[in-house]
């Protein structure tokens, strides 16, 4: 009986002495009486326990992340549907010989149907674009030449002195008093 | 996949491949890789274009190759005609793309035929080879060193030059 008592009380000793499990009172340790320690189910309202996991932030790089992915498909989304739909329901041109006494257009010499548009839409042909060019040379030429022939008179001119330039004006004829000249050694 | 090209003006080089004399029982390789190529890549892309083009319907659009007059050269410009200059240079620019492209198709053929006849090239595409080797000498010597600028002028002088030397050694 006696050995039963200090038998039972040495287990809750032991189990009282525990420091990790209960915060003890000072006087719980040498009393008989011990709390009762049990496993009691514990329910969380979410999925298994909620642990506060300390990691540096990653606030701004996701932030990063999200712009730039919203910039990309901002734009990204409507060209990529755009160039599906083309190429799905419009499709490429297929060569073909020209027929006897067709001229072709000008974007009829491209395949895909984006550039014939683009050639059609916003560009000059390109055999306006070589007579532009033609023009604005024979305009240089002929700027040219006039230049070099202007620099030939020029020459010219000062050489004879018959022409329109380099005449320099002097004083009227009639105004020379020839009065001192008319008695020589006045 | 469309054909851009018309396979009668530009035909691809005859096949030589041997008849097929097998003495083994072991299974060909290349037969088994090549069917797994055909059945896990060409079979769905060919029938996924199939698809493209049934959507499509017959409302093709065609485009053609464009055909430009020739022009007088450099040499039948009157000095000071600028104008004419610059159709002879545009001229000279689409007949360099030309010769470019030629050289490029003797290459293609060239590289088709080694690869077809494998170690034995040297001796079986003898043709191609000396067609090879004439026209990377013509483009050589007419349009070889003139550079990233090149231009008529100076194509006209690098045959000048030429014809300066050959006078030469003669």
């Amino acid at each position: 009986m006696v050995g039963m008592s200090v038998l039972r009380s040495a287990a809750a000793f032991t189990a009282r002495l525990n420091p990790l499990k209960r915060p003890h009172l000072a006087s719980n340790l040498l009393s008989r009486n011990v709390a009762r320690m049990e496993q009691v189910a514990v329910r969380h309202g979410s999925h298994g326990k909620s642990m506060f996991i300390i990691k540096p932030t990653d606030f701004y790089d996701r932030r990063f992340l999200h712009l730039l992915r919203y910039y990309i498909l901002l734009t990204g989304i409507p060209v990529a549907a755009l160039l599906t739909f083309v190429n799905v329901f419009v499709g490429e041109a297929e060569l073909a010989e020209a027929p006897e006494g067709y001229e072709p257009e000008h974007w009829e010499y491209y395949k895909h149907p984006i550039t014939r548009w683009i050639a059609r839409t916003l560009y000059d042909s390109p055999v306006k674009d070589y007579e532009k060019m033609m023009a604005l040379i024979q305009m240089e030429t002929e700027k040219s030449v006039m230049r070099l022939q202007q620099l030939e008179v020029r020459k010219h001119m000062r050489e004879n002195g018959d022409g329109p330039w380099f005449q320099v004006e002097t004083l009227d004829k009639n105004l020379i008093d020839h009065s001192p000249k008319s008695s020589p050694d006045n | 996949m469309p054909q851009d090209y018309d396979k009668d003006v530009y035909p691809e080089p005859a096949r030589q491949t041997p008849v097929v004399d097998k003495q083994t029982t072991l299974p060909n390789p290349a037969l088994i890789l090549s069917k797994l190529f055909y059945y896990s890549v060409d079979l769905p892309v060919t029938t996924f274009r199939g698809i493209i083009e049934g959507i499509q319907g017959d409302k093709k659009s065609h485009y053609y190759h464009q055909n430009f007059r020739r022009v007088s050269e450099l040499t039948e410009c009157q000095e000071g005609d600028y104008v004419c200059y610059y159709e002879a240079e545009m001229q000279w620019r689409r007949d360099y793309k030309v010769d470019q492209e030629i050289v490029k198709v003797i290459q293609e053929r060239l590289r088709a035929c080694q690869q077809r006849e494998g170690p034995s090239y040297t001796q079986n595409c003898s043709k191609e080879l000396q067609q090879f080797n004439e026209v990377s000498k013509g483009f050589q010597s007419r349009y070889g060193d003139l550079g990233a600028y090149a231009s008529s002028r100076k194509c006209l002088m690098k045959q000048k030059e030429r014809m300066m030397a050959e006078a030469q050694n003669a």
